[in-house]
């Protein structure tokens, strides 16, 4: 159904809500925003064009978390699997929401049964936001998204001005909106044009048909050293990345607590083993893998491109490192030959 | 292409040319808005690529301890990054013979998030000039005074002049005003201890532990980072107070009498974590007790480094400070 949802009604239709729900939702700290609980006093970030800083995918993967308790004295062990609670996240943008259905595959999906995933992601409602004005680091509709798509999303909103524009996608979100008025013919028209402007906007900085193969046809050469030669080993690509999900689990012997805690590829310390041997030794090597992972291992896992373009790498890399640029090089190397003219 | 960045790409090329160089680190034109990024030059057919302005925010003196001694380095330095090359020399990471230090007088490095938020993101060009940073936005040109733009360590350096460069490009500048830096300490230090807590709490427990302060620090240089060591571990593993607040409390120890104040830790920060009212706050207590400046020469040791036999020995029982 397709229904308008005036702004200046905006927060008391959350104050609503947020009797049945709890809700997350944009907000500034300082310069930046994060999906934070709606209060009364909340004050929403939803006019800037590009996406929160910290990804959403805290909301289901929280950067540390404890999945167990345990005595050591006593041996009693104590699972910490959260329960399932019912919630709004409104205002994700579809790059995001994307991002969610990709983590499915890794948490949610044959043996892989996460609780903890699960738990946060079965009563969880994503009524999404669409971009009507693009940034310049991003690069949806590069990677099989675009800002208006609506994978993974239950709802999603085109700001038309003094009100949005509501489509819901599934079943379970109807009731939040049917005390909306439905949109007629003309407003929906002028939301697809929005939505095409922005489409526009964005065109493809490059195509995805034979990437990986070409990717996989340089995996030992050279080209990855010189990509690589500026980055400073930080995790700030993978920590902001709506798709990385590698962590680690830690013993936090004097708590009696087990820690499960985001974790990067791009840490030494993260391929170093016991032996002290690293099959990562440089960041050459980490490079490399962080980008093959996104562009042609996630096809073999998930048969889907891991990376949905919402550009957080691109924009918070802090020596200016640009995955679009990276990608381009890297498929077109073809050889060492050829590279040394 | 400005008359300062065309005299450092000839510089640039002479090195390479003339073989006094294995490698020149410098900056390359950006692939994303407002971000030239780190570059090692080789070959002067690459220097085409070579750009400098206000918005080049990395520390480069942070590659040096990549190579071996033996690789003979030209580098570009500000008045920060010679120091830090100095700091990194007095601590035997490179020998100041296999270095050729291509200076630059530095007006203060562009916090490019600041521009941003004023321009938005959608730039087709920039120019940096003396007072003015001039940005083309899509529907827009800004105009924006440059002194406002700028990283709050810049704001407040003291030292803007490369100390010891064997080449000086530009005009020397005016030392900058040194009670700027103190002043900001002094802030700080005038605060309860509640109130200090409370600061340190709201800006530590921000961090996302990515060590993006770390690596983007020349001085941080170790092998291995106590947050990385696990038999023993010396922190909690988390984002948890506890995690957070041991990270920042003892990477700021660690760079006592070490630290240049460069701001190269915030710029990096994805959660613009203030990080420099600790390691200012060493500065100034370095300086205060030891009279002591990190990187102001390439041979004096830090006081912390160093053992005389008329140390202070405040720490001991009935000791004071003199």
């Amino acid at each position: 159904m397709k229904y308008l949802l005036p702004k200046n009604e905006l927060y008391s239709r959350l104050a609503r809500w947020s009797a049945e729900y709890s809700i997350l939702a944009p907000q500034k700290v300082g310069e930046y925003s994060e999906f934070l609980p709606f209060t009364a006093q909340s004050e929403l970030c939803l006019q800037e064009p590009h996406n929160t800083r910290y990804p959403a995918k805290a909301l289901f993967f929280p950067q540390s978390e404890t999945i167990l308790k345990y005595n050591r004295i006593s041996g009693q062990l104590e699972s910490a699997a959260p329960e399932s609670q019912k919630r709004i996240v409104f205002g994700i943008r579809p790059c995001d929401a994307k991002a969610v259905t990709l983590l499915d595959t890794v948490f949610a999906e044959g043996d892989n049964q996460d609780p903890f995933w699960l738990a946060r992601r079965a009563e969880t409602f994503l009524i999404g936001l669409g971009c009507h004005e693009p940034c310049a680091t991003c690069f949806c509709t590069s990677t099989e998204s675009g800002p208006f798509h609506t994978e993974g999303l239950d709802a999603l909103l085109t700001d038309l001005g003094e009100v949005f524009f509501v489509e819901t996608l599934s079943e379970r979100v109807e009731a939040l909106f049917s005390e909306l008025s439905p949109a007629e013919a003309a407003q929906q028209e002028i939301a697809l044009a929005v939505q095409a402007a922005a489409e526009k906007s964005l065109p493809k900085v490059f195509e995805l048909d034979g990437i990986k193969e070409k990717l996989d046809r340089v995996f030992d050469k050279e080209i990855w050293a010189e990509l690589s030669q500026s980055c400073l080993g930080c995790g700030i690509c993978t920590f902001l990345c709506p798709t990385c999900f590698c962590f680690d689990l830690v013993d936090e012997a004097q708590r009696g607590t087990r820690v499960r805690n985001w974790d990067t590829c791009m840490y030494r310390v993260y391929s170093l083993e016991a032996s002290a041997h690293n099959p990562r030794p440089t960041r050459r090597e980490r490079t490399r893998q962080r980008l093959m992972h996104k562009y042609s291992y996630w096809w073999e896992h998930a048969g889907k491109l891991g990376c949905t373009g919402c550009g957080r790498c691109v924009r918070y890399c802090p020596v200016g490192l640009d995955i679009r640029a990276m990608i381009k090089k890297a498929s077109a190397y073809e050889s060492e030959a050829q590279h040394a003219n | 292409m400005s008359e300062l960045e065309q005299k450092i790409r000839s510089e640039a090329e002479r090195l390479l040319k003339e073989g006094l160089v294995d490698v020149v680190i410098a900056f390359r034109k950006e692939d994303a808005p407002l971000r030239p990024q780190p570059a090692f030059f080789t070959h002067p057919e690459d220097l085409e690529n070579l750009t400098y302005n206000g918005l080049c925010a990395n520390n480069l003196a942070n590659y040096l301890t990549r190579y071996p001694r033996e690789t003979r380095i030209g580098m570009l330095v500000r008045g920060c990054e010679n120091r830090s090359v100095n700091a990194l020399i007095v601590e035997k990471q490179h020998s100041r013979e296999n270095l050729y230090l291509i200076g630059i007088p530095c007006t203060g490095i562009i916090d490019w998030r600041k521009v941003i938020a004023l321009t938005g993101e959608d730039i087709l060009g920039y120019e940096d000039t003396d007072s003015t940073l001039i940005v083309r936005a899509r529907h827009q040109t800004f105009r924006l005074p440059r002194q406002e733009l700028l990283h709050p360590s810049c704001q407040r350096c003291v030292h803007p002049n490369p100390l010891s460069a064997d080449i000086l490009l530009g005009e020397a500048l005016p030392e900058g005003d040194p009670t700027l830096i103190r002043a900001r300490v002094e802030s700080f230090e005038a605060l309860s201890r509640e109130e200090r807590t409370a600061f340190f709490r709201q800006e530590a427990e921000r961090c996302i532990r990515c060590y993006a302060c770390r690596e983007a620090c020349p001085m941080c240089y170790c092998e291995e980072c106590f947050v990385d060591h696990n038999t023993p571990r010396w922190t909690e593993s988390g984002t948890t107070p506890a995690g957070t607040h041991a990270w920042h409390i003892i990477r700021a120890f660690h760079q006592t009498g070490r630290c240049t104040s460069c701001g190269a830790c915030e710029r990096a920060c994805p959660m613009d974590i203030q990080m420099t009212y600790l390691t200012d706050k060493l500065g100034k207590d370095m300086w205060d007790y030891y009279q002591f400046a990190a990187g102001m020469d390439d041979k004096t040791q830090p006081p912390f480094a160093a053992f005389t036999m008329d140390d202070k020995k405040h720490f001991q029982a009935g000791g004071k400070l003199s």
